[in-house]
């Protein structure tokens, strides 16, 4: 019999091979898993191969851990195609199974790696069953409370098989889930419910070793609103709110005031002196004007002296001292490249040292830089222009300084822009007061470099001015007479001469006012007291005491001679040289007459402020 | 002025929310004692004379809980063990590379269906037995897991632990099934047991094999304890729907 079938399928074979098919034995099959449900029945899938176009048929032997003998799979039926099911009976737990899956067909057969599997570790437990969520509340806040049972065929009650559970929870409407462990109870509660959602609950199990079950089918449930709890809170919020709301109204009307003047401060009213507002409210802008008008300027009075002595009286100096003047300059470089200067320029600084005073005017020169360099130009282009009248100057330029003059960076501001040096010879004297005259336009002191370089800064566009526009500037700028001494003008001096005899010009600042109303001047001289050896400063009349001002804008000085004063320089810019007068001779300076004076013996002062005790001889015209 | 009254409003507010909570605070405060309280004297189980004996329920409760706690450490270390030491592909061979269980050759039931048929005498002897024969091989694992070089201590821990905790279970073990079945038993007889012998020690990667073993092993008998006491457990109370 089956050598006749074995016939029929060759001869099956054959015709098939004629037809161009092919046979071949069954590819290899595969284990896929096992699996059981509650550790004491349980399952094998495994998976076929080609079957190589002929019938296959499939077996399963299994071989138990300690025993060689080689069993069957008892049911292939029950869990469906391609599985094998263990019942109770030939299960063992704590056993290692050995299974292999062999695949046959016409043609030979194929046998599957085996696999070893202890059912301990395959439980795959069914999901719990009986899910039950209820809505109970908790002191008028809901919570779900969820209860199942385990899956009908896994025997915890003996504790056969022991289960921990994991539920989840989302509403309708969101896509994600929160889990929640639950452990070994079969009870959980949620809170933290959204009032009047609709949510969605599952739940799934695992043994203490195995795998997680599948997720029981869904339970819905509402929680219905609750409203009115939060509805309670909210109305104290808002009882709360408004009372504080109350409390600060009532606060700030209280306060409204200085709050007022906290937030928005009072904008100043407009500081001009003789503005009348209602003036211009009724608009009648010639009044204001006139009522602008009336005041006293430019000051006629002499009441104010300290207005006048803002700035420094300036009085040129012999070259040498101002060589000296400005080598101390240098030292005191950190005030004259400070840019920022405090000094206010409407301060009279009758008290202060020589040497910082001038330092200070240099910063004070630095602020009013951009309004005076327009000035400052026209100074120096006289200056040069004087410079060229004079002969012989054009070696002044070197002999000024230059250590200074390479020594100094800048520019501006210069605290020593001295007045034109003067010669012996009466007509440079001439000139150069006029010169003098003219550069004391500037309101604030600058820093010229000496002569030539600031001959290279200024060019020669500015050299055709003519002197004589200036004087209304100097004039209204008398007030505010800054020692303007230019570096080119202190060229001017007698060239080559460094001598501590001339007596031409030097500088003069204003020591204090005193309490006669006197400026009281200083030389600067001691600039020299920067350096050792600073040469004893010249004796002679060189130097002015400003008795007073009376009420013609007159300014009376009173000239001075030297005698034995020695200057002592302690440290940069600190020393103070007192000059002991011995002769004082009066003099009477009118800003705006045009007083002859003699030219040695008196010191004039110019229009500008410019002190030259050396000469004069004439004063600028008002 | 107006300050002062935006923080006292503030501090007011917080303190009625602390309050409330401070409340809660008080309330739950016994509670903390409730839990603290020792149970008694369970280790003393050796001489009952010196405290008042517990009750047969309460024991074998305590029993169950050391079986369960001792199961889910072994289970802890045996995979770190292999986490560390072994290679993935010889993972899933446990006992196919011919260490068998030591304890393969007790007549310990193996199935649902036998364990259904045997007393509960026998079931607490098998679990006696179980805890006896692994005793001493814990202290051999233990000194062998000291000779690694990378044995993180966790794992020399719980391994520490876990053979502590096995001697306890005996005592317990014991004392019930003198309360059970009256019997006066044997303590401890590990002399007896020549199921395991100490080798030479071996080269490392057969040490490493054995101890993997080893660890295996213990695991599922682990959990054949816990399943008997617990079987046990659920006979005590309802005999008729266990299994």
């Amino acid at each position: 019999m089956k050598k006749v079938v074995e016939v029929i399928l060759l001869l099956l074979l054959s015709t098939v091979h004629a037809k161009g098919k092919r046979f071949s034995p069954p590819g290899k099959p595969a284990l896929t898993r096992c699996r059981s449900p509650e550790k004491e029945t349980f399952t094998c899938w495994w998976e076929p191969g080609s079957d190589g176009g002929l019938p296959t048929t499939h077996a399963l032997y299994y071989r138990k851990e300690s025993s060689e003998t080689v069993y069957e799979c008892p049911d292939y039926h029950t869990a469906g195609e391609n599985s094998c099911f263990f019942n109770k009976n030939d299960t063992s737990i704590w056993v290692n199974y050995n299974i292999t899956v062999v695949a046959t067909n016409a043609l030979g057969s194929a046998f599957s790696d085996p696999v070893d599997i202890d059912v301990v570790y395959i439980v795959k437990p069914n999901p719990p069953e009986k899910l039950a969520v209820t809505v109970m509340e908790d002191k008028g806040w809901p919570f779900l409370r969820v209860s199942w049972e385990p899956p009908h065929k896994a025997d915890t009650r003996s504790g056969w098989i022991t289960l921990i559970y994991e539920l989840r929870v989302k509403l309708e409407e969101e896509d994600d889930w929160e889990v929640h462990l639950a452990g070994q109870q079969k009870m959980f509660n949620v809170f933290s419910l959204r009032s009047g959602g609709t949510y969605l609950v599952e739940v799934r199990c695992k043994p203490d070793h195995g795998f997680w079950s599948e997720w029981s089918s869904t339970s819905y449930i509402k929680v219905p609103d609750y409203f009115h709890r939060e509805k309670s809170v909210w109305i104290l919020i808002t009882i709360f709110a408004a009372f504080i709301f109350l409390i600060l109204t009532w606060l700030l009307q209280i306060n409204s005031q200085s709050l007022k003047d906290c937030i928005l401060p009072p904008v100043p009213g407009p500081k001009i002196k003789g503005f009348d507002e209602h003036l211009l409210k009724n608009g009648k802008s010639d009044d204001v004007f006139i009522a602008l008008g009336v005041s006293d300027f430019p000051p006629t009075t002499s009441s104010n002296y300290e207005d006048l002595l803002v700035e420094y009286l300036e009085v040129y100096v012999p070259e040498e001292q101002e060589l000296m003047l400005e080598e101390s300059k240098d030292l005191h470089d950190g005030c004259l490249k400070s840019e920022s200067s405090t000094s206010d320029s409407d301060s009279g600084r009758g008290s202060c040292d020589s040497h910082t005073l001038l330092m200070d005017k240099c910063g004070e020169a630095k602020e009013e830089e951009e309004e005076e360099r327009e000035t400052v130009r026209e100074s120096s282009r006289m200056r040069t222009e004087a410079q060229r009248c004079q002969k012989g100057w054009e070696e002044h330029g070197d002999m000024v300084s230059p250590d200074m003059s390479s020594g100094r960076v800048k520019t501006w501001p210069s605290v020593f822009s001295p007045l034109p040096q003067y010669s012996s010879s009466p007509q440079d004297q001439q000139r150069s007061l006029e010169m003098a005259k003219q550069h004391s336009l500037s309101t604030s002191s600058y820093l010229i470099q000496p002569g030539h370089s600031t001959r290279e800064v200024l060019g020669p566009s500015y050299w055709d001015r003519q002197p004589h526009l200036l004087h209304p500037q100097t004039q209204v700028r008398q007030a505010h007479s800054d020692v303007n001494i230019s570096n080119i003008a202190s060229k001017q001096s007698s060239p080559g001469s460094l001598s501590p005899a001339l007596r031409g010009t030097e500088y003069v600042e204003v020591q204090r006012v005193n309490e006669e109303d006197m400026v009281l001047l200083q030389p600067v001289v001691e600039g020299c007291g920067s350096m050792e050896g600073c040469p004893q400063i010249p004796q002679g009349e060189d130097y002015s005491k400003v008795k007073g001002v009376d009420s013609g804008n007159v300014l009376l000085l009173q000239r001075e001679v030297m005698e034995g004063a020695v200057c002592r320089e302690m440290n940069g810019g600190t020393g103070n040289c007192y000059m002991s007068s011995s002769v004082r001779s009066s003099l009477k300076l009118s800003a705006c007459s045009h007083t002859a004076m003699p030219v040695q013996e008196e010191a004039a002062l110019a229009v500008t402020g410019y002190v030259d005790t050396a000469t004069m001889s004439r004063l600028p015209i008002c | 002025m107006d300050v002062f009254l935006c923080i006292s409003v503030f501090l007011v507010v917080c303190l009625v929310s602390v309050v409330q909570q401070g409340v809660w605070a008080l309330l739950l405060w016994p509670s903390l004692f409730s839990s603290c309280l020792p149970l008694d004297c369970k280790e003393e189980q050796g001489s009952l004379s010196r405290c008042p004996s517990i009750s047969q329920e309460k024991l074998l409760d305590r029993i169950i809980q050391h079986a369960e706690l001792i199961y889910r450490v072994s289970e802890e270390s045996c995979s770190l063990f292999e986490q560390m030491f072994i290679p993935f592909p010889l993972q899933f061979q446990r006992n196919q590379v011919g260490y068998a269980c030591i304890t393969k050759a007790l007549p310990i039931p193996s199935s649902k269906s036998e364990i259904q048929q045997i007393s509960d005498k026998w079931l607490l002897h098998s679990v006696l037995m179980l805890v006896q024969s692994w005793i001493e091989p814990l202290v051999y694992l233990q000194t062998s897991l000291d000779r690694y070089d990378a044995a993180p201590d966790m794992l020399l821990n719980k391994t520490k632990w876990v053979s502590e905790k096995l001697i306890s279970l005996e005592q317990g073990v014991v004392v019930l099934i003198k309360k059970m079945l009256d019997e006066g038993m044997l303590t401890s007889n590990h002399s007896d047991q020549g199921l395991f012998q100490y080798d030479v020690q071996p080269e490392m990667l057969e040490s490493v094999m054995r101890d993997y073993t080893l660890l295996s092993c213990f695991k599922k008998d682990a959990h054949k304890m816990e399943t008997f006491l617990k079987l046990l457990k659920c006979r005590q109370t309802d005999k008729y729907n266990c299994v």
